[in-house]
């Protein structure tokens, strides 16, 4: 037996093109957005400084319940636990211990990622659907948790009365600077994340877990992993959230309504992609301000939506663009492309 | 004494829960489809329920008799226009499909029959207890339990002995293989919804008849049977039932120790059979 002569030949001259001109002008687009967030107290009044801060929220639930389902494959409609958790964390450690309440911000990120690891680690146990009501129990026992400890005050709630140690201008750069780099982590993290090795194995195992699998990637770890740093990147969402609104209560801290918000953002975006969860944030966010006076009826058209969406069109907004226009604003594929043509 | 009181009353509580869970359990069985709008469904039969008895004075009898057959209407429904075009491997799409209309309807009814909490008038019924040995039990919870062991047991034997329960056996064992043999699977998952929906029926007229309904209390009666299933072990139909009484026993003795303590109690015996026994307690362990 000889071994079959393979042909000396040269790997072809090639560049892996990873930007695209649509992406480097999305990205200036996102630097200078993320610039103007950071420095809102200097152009915004302090009402325009809220709502964009509600909004930064929208988007970094959005895309941390993203990276979950249109990632992982982790179908949660708990997050809001790991939301409220980390809101009630700054409280505590904001008014019950004097804890600085910006340092406090980041401290109380320990918490919804102590929590997340025991969590999963039970849940993980649940199959597919089972996992998802899994985790909406979780969030009900947090509430419940919360209404029945006198730590937190049970349930009548907190107040964070030490922000008044701060004028109103401390406190909207406090807040602008907190949005700016909540969004630099979610979203830049995650484009980040996925641009590397990582990236690679998370979309691999989006597309396929047991071929991702067979080729080397660590579901379970990936998956584990993926989970705790939703539940941090929530958490950060939860602990700038109700820094706003100085107020906490089992009801608010866990509010179902979240898991919604999140949901309905991706889907109607469109998962699996940062663009979709920019675009579903700011439908959502506009409507909110057009319909939300009509209320129930708001909330039927979009629970419709969500439905419609999950029925005909799942790859939502963004799958429709980009079957059309070839045109990614934060690209993360690998391009070869032969210098010589 | 006072033990044995929360024991009584928490078989009776389970006998609610049951219920809800039957259908869960046979759906995710069958489609491994969880409907997240399955404690919306509910509430809504409920409602639908009360206004037809404030409207033409019914009693719960006539209610019953009108609501089963529009539940399993409803189900049929709900198959053919949403579940089967998304049942599939994947869990994604019927969870938030399910979601969206889970949205929707808890909306629509806050819009139709505003928050208020209502109850269906039992005449008389609701109030009539008997004494078994030293403790007192009211006559509607005792109904409610018998029914659902009724249905239970209806169901195992659907399943076990006639040719709609082989057929669906076979379609949640391996859908292709079930084609081939000449089952229709979409057919059987519409019957399959159908009767899940329809013992939700039953569980619409007895809540009703029990304590009040609101439209924003679909999402704890999903939980409870959920966790109900959970408990029992999936798949099994007698699991789902000794899930629910597990789940209602913990929840009647948590309610004993403190009121706030009561629907807490319940998920933490979920989350310790999760922990210890996450085939739950009639599910064959994974090898």
């Amino acid at each position: 037996m000889s071994a079959i002569p393979y042909l000396e030949t040269e790997a072809p001259e090639v560049l892996v093109q990873r930007q695209t001109r649509s992406g480097r002008v999305a990205m200036t687009l996102a630097v200078l957005a993320m610039i103007a967030v950071a420095a809102m107290p200097w152009w915004a009044s302090t009402g325009t400084i809220r709502s964009i801060l509600v909004l930064c929220c929208y988007i970094a639930v959005a895309q941390m319940w993203n990276l979950l389902a249109g990632y992982a494959g982790l179908v949660s409609v708990g997050q809001h636990a790991f939301m409220g958790a980390a809101g009630y964390a700054l409280f505590v450690l904001a008014q019950t211990y004097g804890i600085n309440p910006f340092a406090a911000v980041f401290l109380s990120l320990l918490v919804p990622a102590a929590l997340a690891v025991p969590i999963y680690l039970l849940l993980h146990r649940l199959d597919g659907p089972y996992f998802s009501i899994g985790t909406w129990v979780v969030a009900e026992v947090f509430r419940l948790t919360a209404s029945n400890l006198p730590l937190v005050n049970s349930g009548a709630g907190m107040s964070l009365r030490v922000m008044k140690d701060y004028s109103a201008f401390e406190r909207n750069v406090a807040m602008s600077l907190l949005c700016a780099g909540m969004l630099l982590v979610t979203l830049g993290g995650s484009y980040w994340l996925l641009r590397s090795r990582f990236g690679l194995a998370l979309i691999a195992m989006r597309d396929n877990p047991v071929a991702a699998a067979s080729q080397g990637v660590n579901v379970a770890k990936l998956r584990f992993l993926v989970y705790v740093a939703s539940a941090v990147g929530c958490g950060l969402a939860g602990a700038i959230y109700f820094m706003a609104q100085l107020r906490i209560t089992p009801g608010s801290a866990f509010d179902p309504m979240w898991a919604n918000v999140a949901i309905f953002i991706v889907m109607v975006g469109g998962i699996g992609s940062i663009e979709g969860v920019l675009i579903g944030s700011l439908i959502f966010f506009i409507a909110d301000r057009w319909f939300g006076e009509y209320g129930a009826t708001y909330f039927v058209v979009l629970g419709l939506m969500t439905l419609l969406v999950a029925l005909y069109a799942r790859t939502g907004i963004w799958g429709l663009i980009s079957k059309r226009w070839d045109a990614p604003w934060f690209p993360i594929r690998r391009k070869l492309v032969d210098p010589d043509r | 004494m006072e033990w044995f009181d929360a024991l009584v009353q928490g078989i009776l509580l389970g006998g609610m829960y049951a219920q809800y869970a039957l259908g869960m359990a046979l759906m995710f069985g069958v489609m491994r489809i969880v409907n997240i709008s399955h404690g919306d469904l509910v509430i809504l039969l409920s409602l639908i329920g009360i206004s037809m008895a404030t409207a033409w004075g019914l009693g719960p009898l006539p209610v019953l008799i009108v609501l089963v057959p529009l539940a399993v209407l409803m189900g049929w429904v709900l198959q053919k226009a949403v579940l089967n075009r998304v049942v599939g491997s994947d869990p994604l799409p019927s969870l938030i499909a399910t979601f969206g209309l889970s949205i929707a309807l808890q909306n629509l009814m806050l819009q139709i029959w505003s928050a208020n909490s209502r109850s269906l008038p039992g005449h008389g019924i609701e109030s009539q207890s008997i004494e078994i040995g030293s403790v007192y039990v009211g006559l509607l919870p005792l109904i409610v339990l018998a029914v659902a062991t009724g249905l239970t047991w209806g169901l195992d034997l659907t399943l076990k002995r006639t040719r709609f329960g082989r057929a669906l056996r076979a379609a949640s064992a391996d859908v292709e293989a079930a084609a081939m043999t000449g089952i229709n699977p979409r057919a059987v998952y519409a019957m399959a919804t159908a009767a899940a929906v329809g013992i939700l029926g039953f569980a619409a007229v007895f809540q009703a008849l029990r304590s009040t309904v609101a439209p924003a209390d679909g999402p704890a009666q999903l939980i409870y049977a959920f966790e109900a299933v959970i408990i029992g072990g999936m798949g099994t139909v007698w699991g789902a039932f000794v899930g629910s009484m597990v789940l209602g026993i913990s929840q009647a003795i948590g309610f004993r120790i403190d009121p706030g303590f009561g629907v807490l109690a319940g998920h933490i015996v979920f989350l310790i059979v999760l922990a210890t026994r996450p085939q739950g307690l009639f599910g064959k362990a994974l090898s």
